[in-house]
Parts: structure tokens; sequence; C-alpha cells
């Protein structure tokens, strides 16, 4: 279920990355949140083995841990595209046809029923909760997965949504080459 | 100690109480599920929801005892919201009634269900039959898992199976799990439709529920998954 | 280092978070306090010039706030940056934060002194160089609108002051009085226009005192309940034990409501200062800022803010010598609207999840089992406003059952969108026709809906109605945190429904049966309906299970969930019908009953729409116009949702 991150995480920096967080935190229950927030910070997602990691270190039982991490929407247990593409579902996005630009954006990946990233791991596309610009509905928000970049677009139309994903397609692709 | 009144009738119980403790107290009773004594008490499942003089209705279970506090266990609001709460989990659950450790009478849901006047548990619940004493899976033509429960399942109670006097179950989903069972024991399809046609020849959905079975039975055969 | 309001005048002076001065805000402004000299005087002085004015008599005002930074904000900063460095022109170039006027950014303001405060709309970049050129020649004819004039500039008497704007005249500033004004990370600019004030009042009161100044106010939570602040307060204050906690609920997660970020990144300090008071007046020696992962600026600013107060003695050991400890800290929230919920977003500190039964409620019984105050962003605004105005300033506004302002987004349908801030009792009319101007031309008002998820939809015909409490409940409504969105004959009230149950469904944190089982088989139907197969019996489930949820679910997520599909219901009951009796979406939304054309005048042939027609409904050649067979079209909508130049039309 998680074939990029067997790929993409050396074990051996699983057990680092997860000890200093758990040290900073105490391994405490109560900065549960937090600790599985660093991690993804540093990841762009949870991957498996560090949610074991963690539970072996700290003691909490690995079924509360993917409690809090199922339940709150910030949380991924699936490695996210380079950039990952939030469709805002707030009410002003919707009732100005965000739902149809989401759907055009999908469509455009041939993403199947259950798929939310391409399958050259450049793009995800989401449904995010509302950011608050209202007055630039509808609202798309692009983030790179390791969290340093963020670019909002405002009044998205059809065509837009289209460009918007061949657009970050194109750039995950370069940066990807670059990176390796 | 701590007055509170149950259906108006005065009854006293300790100060950290819950109305369900006063209701018990007072004689009458109310519905559980999810309640467990000093394990759950979180009332997640909304059954044991009495009305309070105010209107609004609060789960017994874990609601504290308050002063002079007035409770009813049985109005029509209350009853109607358990009714529906009892659809919701109905049909949420996965019922496989005819394998299940609680048929034959230990089963809670089908005795809220028979009182609350909820449909579409089969007479499997019911039928104290269980595993290899089951009459399917001697090859007998047993309508249970298609019948609606209620009787008490008198007729598998004696050892011969049940004919569907009260009538079919139409939801898909019950059909489907029966199909695959009648399809493990062998049962012959044709068999089957003439026992259904006895008491349910004029049902509006008896060649749906035919059909449904019969697909079932098809899909799985082909495969030869379920053999 | 400039020096600043909040550094000592001279050595005289012995303040410092150690070894606080009690005299300390009220010497910021008005000091020296304890020694006499006429240097140490004029030294405040001038600083509170520069600061209105900025060091060389000169200033530009850059909003940096979410909406302003996505409406290309930064972009126009940098263009200011750039054209003073190359003019060589000594300004002070200052953040502010947003006045919620949001149909106009990115805004800039220029202020010299002499000049009028001149404020420009729907700036770019390439708009600097003039605008900066003209104002400096003493001409303002190009300003959007003026704060005030001085009878010296240019063109002066054309623009019109932004208190006769329709959008602003209506409003009564009350805590979004700084927002647009001040910079969200300076605390001395915060203290310059009379900041912490009311903190100082606070701590020389009593807490019982304080508590008793907010019962005369009248102040109800803002967050949505309305429950009376001075109550929730005192209940906590007097339960026994040392440790008690207060909680600030940054978790606005309604869709279409910012105005506690407007007011988190706009204002920080003055929602701090309130949470100062209200831990002061309960007790409390531990506080919690709980802010939406979605919202990481609103984030950013509170934990500057809270670190700059840290700095000065505000928040620590012994704050300005009264004896009183307490220190915040700020938590970012993991993405959960049911964390707007008191008990979940407990659980959601304490490193579990979903709400609880209640009682017993926070106030006795809340955080790691402690007395907890939880309160909303807007109401501590409200705190610390009265503390410093007094509560019969605050009396003057609002209704009978409700003192006040509040603070209402209105999105949507409307020529400005915005935040704005009005007397409670204003009525719906009055916010969205006037102070937002209304739909855009040649659209109607069908609706609005106030109250996000939770609230309801009021038709047109009840625009009259005034905004409280009570009245919005009446109609089916809650005020909720105060959004609103405003609905036009374009959009179907169904699909409105199902789309506020859609988020309901995702957000309900699965604990009980009647939220977690009932609003998905709401859902369902609802999805039945727009698919043009619904039927009468359809919409008996609906209201039986609607009400079934709102009266059992454990908690108020659950509570209020059916209320759009309730409220859609009780007003617009013949849109419903005209889907299950005639199979028809008279706004020609819903995909399934709208019939699809393709409009040969857009059409450039090149079979997109074919290519993708599930169907096979639509014929054509490359190059030639295509045509849709409405009887083989199954509606899916694929059509128009893959047409590059949006040739597929809806009917």
């Amino acid at each position: 279920m998680v074939p990029h991150a067997m790929h993409e995480v050396p074990p051996e920096s699983i057990t680092k990355v997860v000890s200093g967080i758990v040290t900073r935190y105490h391994g405490e229950k109560r900065h549960l949140m937090r600790m599985l927030q660093e991690i993804q910070a540093v990841y762009g997602y949870l991957p498996r083995e560090a949610l074991e990691e963690l539970s072996r270190l700290t003691g909490i039982p690995l079924v509360d841990i993917l409690t809090v991490a199922t339940f709150y929407h910030q949380f991924k247990l699936e490695r996210p595209g380079y950039y990952i593409i939030l469709v805002c579902m707030g009410t002003a996005c919707h009732l100005k046809g965000n739902l149809d630009n989401y759907e055009a954006m999908r469509s455009f990946l041939g993403l199947g029923k259950y798929e939310k990233t391409a399958k050259d791991g450049t793009v995800t596309i989401e449904k995010a909760r509302c950011f608050g610009a209202c007055s630039l509905a509808p609202v798309v928000m692009v983030v790179s997965r390791d969290g340093k970049e963020r670019y909002l677009h405002g009044h998205v139309t059809l065509q837009e949504a289209r460009r918007i994903v061949a657009k970050y397609r194109a750039l995950a692709l370069r940066k990807m080459r670059g990176e390796k | 100690m701590v007055k509170v009144y149950v259906n108006d009738k005065p009854v006293e119980v300790g100060e950290g109480a819950h109305l369900l403790d006063a209701i018990i107290k007072a004689g009458y009773s109310v519905p559980t599920l999810c309640f467990f004594k000093e394990i759950y008490r979180e009332a997640s499942c909304r059954m044991c929801i009495v009305e309070l003089a105010n209107g609004r209705l609060v789960p017994a279970c874990a609601y504290p005892v308050s002063e002079g506090l007035k409770i009813y266990t049985d109005t029509e609001r209350v009853r109607r919201n358990r009714r529906v709460i009892l659809e919701l989990i109905l049909a949420a659950h996965r019922m496989k009634c005819q394998s299940c450790p609680r048929k034959g009478g230990y089963c809670l849901l089908l005795d809220l269900a028979k009182e609350y006047g909820v449909e579409g548990i089969p007479v499997c619940a019911e039928c104290p039959l269980h595993e290899s004493e089951c009459l399917l899976t001697k090859g007998i033509p047993c309508l249970g898992p298609i019948t609606m429960a209620g009787c008490n399942s008198p007729c598998t109670r004696e050892g011969t199976p049940c004919i569907g006097c009260r009538g079919p179950i139409t939801r898909k989903d019950v059909l489907e799990e029966a199909a695959k069972l009648y399809l493990k024991y062998n049962i012959d399809l044709d068999e089957l439709y003439s026992k259904m046609k006895l008491f349910w020849n004029n049902h509006p959905k008896l060649d749906y529920i035919y059909n449904v079975i019969k697909e079932v039975i098809k899909k799985n055969t082909k495969e030869g998954s379920l053999r | 280092m400039t020096w600043s309001l909040m550094d000592k005048c001279c050595d005289r002076c012995w303040h410092s978070p150690e070894y606080p001065c009690r005299h300390y805000i009220r010497c910021r402004l008005n000091g020296p306090l304890c020694h006499e000299d006429p240097e140490c005087r004029k030294k405040r002085e001038n600083r509170l010039r520069e600061i209105m004015y900025g060091k060389y008599g000169f200033k530009i005002k850059v909003p940096m706030a979410s909406c302003t930074i996505a409406a290309g904000a930064r972009e126009v900063y940098d263009a200011v940056i750039k054209e003073v460095k190359s003019r060589g022109i000594r300004v002070d170039v200052r953040k502010t934060g947003c006045m919620g006027m949001c149909y106009i950014d990115p805004w800039i303001e220029l202020v010299k002194e002499g000049m009028p405060a001149a404020i420009y709309a729907n700036v770019k970049p390439e708009d600097i160089p003039k605008i900066i050129k003209e104002y400096l020649e003493g001409d303002v004819s190009g300003a959007f609108a003026l704060r005030y004039r001085t009878g010296k500039a240019k063109g002066e008497d054309k623009v019109p002051l932004l208190e006769e704007l329709e959008p602003w005249k209506n409003q009564v500033r009350w805590v979004s009085r700084n927002c647009g004004i001040v910079d969200p990370e300076s605390i001395e600019e915060y203290i310059a226009l009379g900041g912490y004030r009311g903190l100082d009042r606070a701590l020389n009161m009593k807490p019982e005192e304080v508590i008793e100044e907010i019962r005369k106010s009248g102040l109800r939570g803002r967050g949505g309940a309305g429950f009376p602040t001075w109550l929730k307060w005192k209940i906590a204050r007097e339960q026994p034990g040392d440790v008690k906690y207060i909680i600030m609920n940054a978790d606005e997660g309604d869709p279409g409501a910012f105005m506690n970020r407007l007011l988190a990144e706009s204002d920080p300090h003055r929602v701090l200062e309130g949470m100062i008071i209200a831990a002061y007046a309960i007790g409390a020696s531990k506080g919690f800022i709980f802010v939406r992962a979605e919202k990481p600026l609103m984030a950013e600013r509170l934990a500057k803010a809270v670190e700059q107060a840290r700095k000065y003695g505000l928040l620590g050991e012994n704050i300005l010598g009264r004896g009183f400890s307490f220190d915040v800290e700020v938590i970012l929230s993991a993405g959960a609207f049911v964390c707007g919920e008191e008990t979940a977003l407990i659980a959601a500190i304490e490193g579990r999840t979903s709400p609880r039964q209640r009682p017993p409620y926070p106030a006795t019984r809340g955080l790691w089992g402690k007395p907890t105050i939880i309160n909303n962003v807007e109401t501590l605004a409200h705190v610390a406003t009265i503390m410093a105005e007094g509560w019969e300033k605050f009396v003057k506004y609002g209704t009978e059952k409700t003192k006040g302002t509040k603070m209402f987004c209105v999105t949507g349908s409307v020529k400005r969108t915005g935040a704005y801030e009005v007397p409670v009792g204003t009525t719906i009319e009055k916010l969205v026709m006037e102070i937002a101007g209304g739909p855009p031309e040649g659209r109607k008002v069908k609706a609005v809906q106030i109250g996000g998820p939770s609230g309801g939809c009021i038709p047109a015909s009840l625009l009259s109605t005034p905004i409280d409490y009570e009245t919005l409940q009446k109609a089916g409504a809650i005020m909720g945190s105060g959004g609103i969105v405003v609905i036009d004959d374009h959009s179907c009230m169904v699909d409105v429904a199902k789309f506020f149950t859609s988020f309901t469904v995702a957000e309900s944190c699965g604990k009980c049966f009647p939220c977690r089982i009932g609003m998905k088989i709401l859902y369902d139907t609802l999805e039945k309906i727009t698919n043009g197969e619904g039927t009468e019996e359809d919409i008996e489930i609906l209201e039986e299970l609607g009400d079934v949820i709102r009266s059992s679910s454990l908690c108020a997520l659950g509570g209020t969930a059916p209320n759009p599909v309730l409220s859609t219901l009780r007003y617009f009951k013949d849109e419903y019908l005209a889907h299950v009796r005639d199979k028809r979406c008279p706004a020609k939304v819903c995909t399934r009953l709208v019939e699809y054309w393709i409009n040969p005048e857009k059409c450039t042939g090149c079979g997109t729409c074919a290519k993708n027609c599930p169907a096979n409904a639509i014929t054509g050649e490359p190059g030639k116009k295509y045509v849709i067979d409405p009887s083989k079209c199954i509606r899916c909508g694929r059509c128009y949702i893959t047409c590059p130049v949006g040739a597929v039309e809806k009917r």
C-alpha cells in the first residue's frame, strides 16, 4: 500500500528522526498530535514505519496513534505528489463552481475513482477546507509537499484549473529531475 | 441524596448518580446498547435517551442527576427517536444472523426491533439452531434467511424449515447474504422459489427477490469462488 | 536601533519583566510618571508622531493579511520598496492588517503629515510609481477614499471620505477599530493606539469586579452559542482548585467565515489582551491558543504577539507587579471541523479525538479534568475593548437581549465581499444590500445562509429580520460565528443543502449513531433527489431523519447538521418537489437534471467532448460542429467539464 515510502525513506533515518522528536516531547501522549505534525513536517506525510517506531519508543498503542492520524485531515498516510493542489470546498467557492474545477482537474490527469495522485508522482489533487479567502472564490491553493512553497490562485475557471494542473505538473517534473 | 421524578414518580438517588440509576430504582427501564458500567459511559448509541421537562432529549446513562429534575422515559417523541435510531443501526449493520453466536434469543437488536416495530431482521436471528444444527447445512430449503423475524421461529424450533408466513425481507444486502448461504449449502433455487410462492405469491417484490438471489448465485458460481 | 515606546525613557526607569512596574502601561503614553522630565516627555511625544506619520513624516502602509496576500499584496509591497529605493524617497513602509473590505484587495494607504491619509484600491505593482508620484505632488484625485481631509491636497473634495462610503458608514468598528491601521506585528503600535489599557484597568480591580463589569456589558459569546460570557467565567472561578485553564478557540472552521482570522492577523494583541484579562478573571495560570492548521498566518501572528507580550512582561510571572502569573502556548490543530466544539477541542489538545457528552461542562471539568474556559477570538477581542472603554459604551449598541456589535463575513453573490462589524439587531437586508452592495448585475437574492454548515437558509422574503440569536433561531437559522453567504437565483437550494450535508458527513467524528449513520443517509437521499431518482417519500424521510439527528446527537455538530436541509425544506419545498415530481432542477444546477447543449457559436470542433462521452451521445467531425443527442445523453456532465473552450452549456 505504500510503495513510494519503501523506496524513498531509508529505514535508518526513521529511527533517528522519530527518536529525536520523541525525546523533545518526552514521549508524552498529550503531545501526540504535535509529534505527528513534526514527523509529517520531515517526510511530507506519515510513513507507516515511522508510526510503528513512534509506538515502540513511546509505548503509545499503535491503534491510538492511528486513531489520531486518521481522524485529523492534515495527516496524510500516503506520500503525496511533489505539489499538492488543494481545491477549496468552502461555501462561496462551491457556489462559484469549484466542484466542477475539481472534477475537471481529476479528469485532466485521468485519475481513477479512488486515486488522488498522478502516476508519475508529480501532483496530488485534494479537496480542502475553507482558506478564508472567500472574496477570491473559487480558490485553489498549491503547496509543495515539503511545505516550503505556497501559491494561492483565485477566480479559477475551468480552463484555468486545467492550466494550473499542467503548470505544476511540469514544474514538478523539472524539480524532481533536479532532485535526482 | 438527590430527588428526581421519573415519569412523575419521585425517587431518591445518591449525589453522583446518573439518570439511568434513578430510572432503574423507580422501577422503569430504558434500552441501552453501548453502556457498560465502569467501562463505557460515553453515550454513543443514543438509545437510552429520555425527555426532560423542557423537551430536551438527553442520554440516561451519562446525564447526572440534579435536585428536582423531571424525566420522561417513554414519550412519543422518545419512542419515535429510538425507532429511527434503531433503523439507522440496522441500516448499517451487517446482518449475518444465520451464523451469529447471538442468534436464538441473545440478540438485543432483535428484541429492540420487535419492541419498536422495526423490520428487516431475518428469522435466523430468532432461530435456536446454531451451526451444524441449522437446517440449511442439511440441504433443507429454509426461508429463514429471507423472512421477517417476529414469530419466534416455532417451525425451525420443531425441526421443520421456515415457510415464510410472516412475509419476505426485501433489503438487498440481506437477500445477497442469504443467496451466498443457499449457494454454499447447495439449496436448489427452483425448490426455493416454489416455497416462496406459497405465502408470497401476491407480493409485488417476489420476482425481485428471486432475481437478486439468482444473480448472486450465478455470479459466484461462474467465478467458483464460494464453494 | 530606534527607540520604541516600549523602552525606558531614561535610566530612572527600572521596569523589566523580572521587576515590573505597576504603571508600565499607562506610562507608555502618558509618561514619565515616576519623575518629571520634559526631555523624556518629548521623547514619547515624538515617537508617537513617528508612529502616526513615519520617521520622515511620510508613511506607506501595505496590508498583509491572508486575503490581501492572496490578491497580490506581496508583489505590491515589493514594488513599493523597489520604487522608494530607486527614487531615494525617505519613507516608512509598514505592514498593516486587513480592514475587511476584501473587494478592494490589494489596497495601500499613503499618509504624509499635512496631507490626507489616502487609500488606493485594487492596486497593481505597475500602478505604484504613479500613485507615489502623484501623492508626493499633493494630488489625491486617484484615491479610492480618504480617512480625513486637510484642505491642502489637490482633488480631495472629489474623493469621498471612508466614513461616507456605503459599506463603511453603517458599520460600528468596535473590535475591528485597529484592523488595517496598525502593524499587527508591533506591540508598540497597539499600545500607541491605547492598547493594553483594558488589562491595566482589569489588574487594578479584583477578579470578581472584572466579571461584574463583563456582566453589566451583557457580552454573549461570539462563537455561535451566545452564552453569557460572565456566567461561564463565574462558574469556572467558583470551582475549587488552583489549576484552571483558558483556551482561545481560533479554530474558525465555518466555510465562508473569516472574522476570527481577520482579527487575529490584523490586531492580534487585542485578542491576546482579552485572553489575559479572562485568565485573570477566572484564576487561570496557563492558556492555550488553538489555531486551525489551514490558517497558518493567523497562527504566526498570534505566536509573535505572545512572544512580544512576554518580552515586555505582559505575560509570565507577576504581570505588571500585580501578583498574577499567566503564560500562553500556541497550538496548531491538525484539521477537524469538530474541533470547534469545546470537548473535541479539549480532546485534541490532550492527544485524543472526539467530543464527549456534556454535562459536566468544561467550566467545571475540562482540559485534563480541570476547570477550563473556552472563549472565541471575537469574544476575547470584545473583552479587551470593554475593559478599556467601559461597559457603558458597549451597551449603547445592540438589542434588548444582545448588547454590542458583531463581525459578519458576507460572501457569495454580493458586489462587496468583506468582513463588516455592525450592531447586533441590524437587519440582514442592511448588511447584505446596503453594506455589501447586494448581488451583482442581473442576479437576484434567493436566500441567505447564516451560520455555516450548522446554520440555515433564510429566504429573500425574510431579509428584514434583525440579526440576533433568538430571531435567527426562530427563522430556522443560527447566528453561528457570523458567516453569511448570499445565494442568488443561479443556485439550487437542494444542491446547497446537499453541499452542507456533504461537509458535515465528512467532518462527523463518528462517535454517535444519529450523526454518523443518519447524516450519511440524509446525504444519500439528497443525492438520490438531485440525480432525479427521488420520491415524495424521500422528502418525508428527510424531515423525520433530520429531526431525529437534531434532537438526539451527542454534540452540537450533529445537533445542528440537519439545519441546512430542514430550513431549505421549510422555505423551498417547491424546489424539492420539482426535483422529485418533475425530475427537473429549476436553477439548472443538478447535473443529472439539466440538459446539456453545445453552443454552435462557441464550438471549435475539437471533439474532446465526444471522446469523453461515456454514452456515445455526441456526434460530429473534427473541424465541424459537434452535437449532443439528448435521447442518448445520460447527463453525466463530462462534456461540460472537459470542453476546453466552454462551449457546452446547461439549460
